[in-house]
């Protein structure tokens, strides 16, 4: 356990601006939240709305060129103000990611267990047999059979795959999991699933979870605190009750709604 | 059937092809082979008498059968000039050509590699320009023209290196006869490294710009991963059986260029014997010297073929479950 | 500016090559000696020169000389009865001849250097050009001479080995490229666009067959097979651009199938098959003209690799031996030692010709590639390096 008095990541005033072709997108602005240790924590809105670039700056995974100002403090260090160097030290280890469908996050010519035991290896300096049954265990956690190590990523279904990636989020028992859209691109009984697993597991082991995603109601009912977004900016935040239940943002009244609707047209 | 075997196939048709062409191009085509090249004052009994030497009064078909036992047993029938066995030629001449392009096509496609990543990860640099210019300069440039060039800064207006042949004259002896091979070997080989590398960059910066750009190079990335590893081993890694495609597609113009690199350079190889043989009218000769080159175009393929299998695992999948 | 300088410099050299070196002054024999250094290279060296008198002009021409001996002097012409030619130089003067007739004198004859009290060991031209200053060929009498002095220096780019101007043998080179490249790939974008359609349209065993044999081809090393043909078929102009379009339709009949595949599955095709458009129809009406930028960009695209293939082949001998080429010239260099001779200049113009040519093709290929659809053009080069890997 890499446990050192990180009890959260604090992102403070966060602003994230797109340079290229001559313009400049502004996708994050001045936001402020945190990500307890051991809590579930949504961040909502639409496409568009900044809620993965703010995602994406924690680890410092945004393109080439890309202006980040504010602070994002984890147990001290302000990871916003590290190089690629500082970062390599916290990525996987600490804070590890769930990918967006998960649908090319994985190297194609590599088979899953070649990707849980590369991450293994070096961070943990596993070696090449431990490390296999480690991730035999690690598949075996996120539901999967361990057959499935064998697997190229093109031989696995989408649930499957979102689960193989889960596994390997989980390889270095990071502090923290950054879920981006996790289950957007499955069919909804395979989504309820693969997210209840990423819950039940990051519950259990006291893990912080910044879970993205466009569905409110979806976030509503797993989430400990609901971060709303909207242009770039935060539009509400709070406990995910009150924010479902009793939205003061006139954008979160207007997201309820429709999903009112379109429930009662189904 | 199973894609490597698929392979296999398709190279043989090619060689079935190669055979068919070779010998209807120099039976079937206008002018008999004789006329050509015997002297007209030998007299009609001397001519039918030679004719009948290089079985060419019998049947076509049954020429053919002979002709393919020939070029499949390697003996490749009896040159025109000499009356000596081609193949004893050709045996001669054969690790020549070969110690030519293989370190040639080593060296580009590994100067290529590397220049064409450098590259990709390094937009707008001075790198980047230089491998966007040598592609441009390896598709327009006549190698010959580069050769010649070469030939006379630096084996003649500075005499660092042999004006030609394959070896001094006479050739030294012990450990200073591979010296001096190399020695020979030297200009030609940088000559086709300089003109052939150009197009390797190219090709492999823009798959590796679109690489690069690819998902699973960002969650390596996001793994922590050493930079080093994440640009070899998942981005240049995935891209790799393209590589191999268009390394496999470039053979046959490697195996052109021997001819002309073997003139320019008077090298002892089977493309200079390919081009004497053709100018003296030497059908078998020049037959045999074909089949040859083509011969290392499809043996090269093959071995591109293996490893592409090796590196693909959908390709191998395929291949090993059905 | 810079994105018309391709298609300018096209059609500047298109125009050299229909105009040809006469329209330049430029003629095509002997016009000074073996491998000459271009005029403007090196002022210590002697020019070639020709001096003419009699016959209506004048009867003496004068130059002043600032250099060494030339190399060679021959005097030809006829000299009338009384006619006597001489030769006036700052040392003194010689009497050339006073011979009457036709006269043809070389100043390697030793019975012309006997004439003029020379030895037959010592060299005449030296003799005739003992220091700088003023010269003159002087006729008194009837007659009309002609006195050529053959320096080392010729023209803009020199002479080849045979002492032809280098300038007149690169423009006629010019117009050999040019024809070969343009005639072979129109001629292959022809076949291999009939090929394609054939192939991407008819589909099933027609396609299978078509591309079995781009792929079988596409396997064969082309450069020989081209030396074996015209080593057979003989070396005219036409046989070579036969068989150099024989054997490059391969890569257009593969783009204009991915085209053509790529075209029939988009959903506007598929709308004209449901309101009832027949199958000619919907290829010569909308395939045909949609492929149509793409094959134009295609056709300049592969100009380089023919005049790429010409000039190797003319390089090897085996192109027409009266047609100057840039490859027979680089031929010419590389077999009568322009190398000993260090006669760069019988190297340079016809190897840069011939670069230049292929990057302006390859500029004018790429830009009509940006012109036409770029979205077509991309998924076609997909389909294509897919089909290649396949």
């Amino acid at each position: 356990m890499s446990d050192r008095g990180e009890s959260e990541i604090r992102a403070e005033g966060l602003s994230v601006t797109y340079t290229g072709g001559g313009m400049t997108t502004r996708a994050v602005k001045n936001c402020s939240f945190r990500v307890p240790k051991g809590k579930v924590v949504g961040l909502v809105g639409e496409s568009g709305s900044g809620k993965s670039s703010a995602l994406m700056a924690i680890p410092g995974l945004l393109p080439a060129g890309t202006l980040v100002s504010g602070s994002i403090y984890c147990g001290g260090t302000d990871l916003a103000a590290l190089k690629e160097d500082g970062l390599a030290d916290w990525r996987w280890r600490r804070i590890a990611i769930v990918p967006q469908g998960a649908m090319n996050s994985f190297t194609p010519h590599l088979t899953i267990e070649r990707h849980i035991t590369e991450v293994l290896a070096h961070h943990l300096k596993t070696h090449r047999k431990a490390g296999r049954e480690r991730a035999a265990e690690l598949l075996r956690a996120a539901g999967l059979d361990a057959a499935m190590l064998a697997r190229y990523p093109h031989e696995l279904s989408g649930g499957q795959k979102q689960r193989a990636a889960l596994a390997l989020a989980l390889a270095c028992e990071p502090g923290f999991l950054l879920a981006d859209e996790p289950t957007t691109a499955l069919d909804v009984i395979t989504q309820k699933e693969v997210l209840d697993t990423i819950v039940n597991i990051v519950r259990e082991r006291g893990m912080g979870l910044l879970l993205v995603t466009h569905d409110l109601s979806l976030a509503a009912g797993i989430c400990d605190t609901l971060i709303v977004m909207k242009d770039g900016e935060i539009a509400e935040s709070g406990p995910a009750r009150q924010v479902a239940e009793n939205p003061r943002h006139p954008y979160t009244q207007r997201l309820i709604e429709a999903i009112r609707e379109m429930d009662v047209a189904r | 059937m199973t894609a490597p075997l698929k392979r296999i196939g398709g190279s043989l048709v090619v060689l079935a092809v190669v055979l068919a062409l070779n010998f209807f191009l120099f039976r079937v085509m206008p002018g008999d082979p004789l006329t050509s090249i015997v002297d007209p004052r030998f007299s009609p009994e001397a001519k039918a008498e030679l004719a009948s030497q290089w079985g060419l009064d019998r049947p076509l078909s049954e020429q053919f059968v002979v002709y393919v036992r020939e070029m499949l047993s390697f003996r490749f029938g009896l040159s025109m000039m000499t009356g000596a066995p081609v193949w004893d030629e050709l045996k001669r001449r054969v690790p020549n050509t070969v110690a030519l392009l293989l370190p040639a096509l080593v060296l580009s496609a590994s100067l290529g590699i590397w220049l064409g990543v450098k590259a990709a990860l390094n937009r707008g640099s001075t790198v980047e320009r230089v491998v966007l210019w040598s592609g441009t300069v390896s598709f327009s440039f006549p190698s010959f023209f580069v050769q010649i060039l070469l030939l006379m800064c630096f084996a003649y207006f500075w005499r660092i290196f042999p004006l030609s042949g394959t070896t001094s004259i006479p050739p030294p002896t012990g450990g200073a006869a591979a010296i001096d091979y190399i020695w020979h070997l030297a200009l030609p080989l940088f000559s086709l490294v300089v003109m052939g590398f150009g197009g390797f960059a190219l090709y492999i910066r823009n798959m590796m710009v679109k690489a690069l750009g690819e998902e699973y190079v960002l969650m390596a990335r996001a793994r922590g991963l050493p930079f080093r590893r994440v640009v070899w081993n998942h981005a240049f890694r995935s891209i790799l059986p393209p590589v191999l495609t268009i390394l496999l597609l470039s053979l046959p113009g490697v195996v052109s260029g021997a001819v002309i690199t073997e003139t320019v350079f008077s090298m002892n190889g089977v493309g200079r014997f390919l081009l004497e043989a053709t100018n003296s009218h030497d059908y078998p000769a020049a037959g045999a010297a074909f089949f040859c080159l083509a011969l290392l175009t499809v043996g090269c393929n093959l071995l591109a073929d293996a490893a592409y299998v090796l590196v693909d695992p959908r390709v191998r999948r395929e291949g090993s479950r059905e | 500016m810079k994105r018309w300088a391709s298609t300018a410099a096209f059609a500047l050299l298109a125009a050299l090559a229909i105009a040809g070196p006469g329209p330049l002054g430029l003629s095509d024999g002997q016009v000074a000696p073996p491998y000459s250094k271009p005029g403007w290279l090196d002022s210590s060296i002697a020019p070639s020169i020709e001096l003419r008198v009699g016959a209506g002009e004048s009867a003496a021409a004068a130059i002043s000389w600032g250099y060494s001996a030339p190399l060679r002097v021959s005097l030809t012409g006829a000299l009338g009865e009384t006619g006597l030619v001489k030769w006036v130089t700052p040392s003194g003067d010689f009497v050339l001849s006073q011979t009457p007739g036709e006269m043809d004198l070389d100043a390697r004859d030793i019975p012309f250097k006997r004439a003029l009290g020379i030895s037959p060991f010592e060299n005449m031209p030296s003799a005739l050009f003992p220091s700088r200053g003023e010269y003159a060929l002087s006729l008194e009498g009837s007659g009309d001479v002609v006195m050529r002095i053959e320096g080392g220096r010729w023209g803009l780019l020199g002479t080849d080995h045979r002492g032809r101007d280098m300038a007149a043998l690169f423009v006629r080179g010019l117009r050999v490229s040019l024809i070969v490249g343009i005639a072979a790939t129109l001629i292959a974008t022809l076949l291999g666009l009939s090929l394609g359609l054939l192939s991407g349209y008819a589909g099933g065993f027609t396609d299978a067959l078509v591309m079995r044999a781009v792929d079988v081809l596409l396997s064969i090393p082309t450069l020989p097979i081209l030396m074996v043909i015209a080593g057979i078929w003989g070396k005219s102009l036409w046989n070579l651009v036969v068989i150099l379009s024989i054997f490059s339709w391969m890569g257009t009949a593969r783009t204009v199938r991915a085209m053509t595949l790529t075209l029939r599955d988009a959903s506007w095709v598929e709308g004209l098959r449901a309101i009832g458009a027949r199958r000619n129809y919907i290829l010569f009406r909308h395939l045909v003209p949609e492929t149509l930028p793409l094959l134009l960009a295609n056709v300049a695209l592969g100009v380089p690799g023919a005049i790429l293939a010409e000039a190797g082949l003319s390089f090897l001998g085996l192109s027409d031996p009266r047609l100057p080429s840039w490859g027979r010239m680089l031929h010419d260099a590389h077999m009568f030692g322009a190398f000993a001779s260090g006669a760069w200049w019988s190297i340079l113009p016809a190897g840069i010709g011939i670069s230049v040519i292929c990057l302006m093709f390859l500029d004018i290929g790429r830009k009509l590639e940006e012109r036409a659809d770029p979205r077509l053009a991309a998924e076609t080069k997909q389909k294509a390096i897919e089909e290649a890997g396949a």
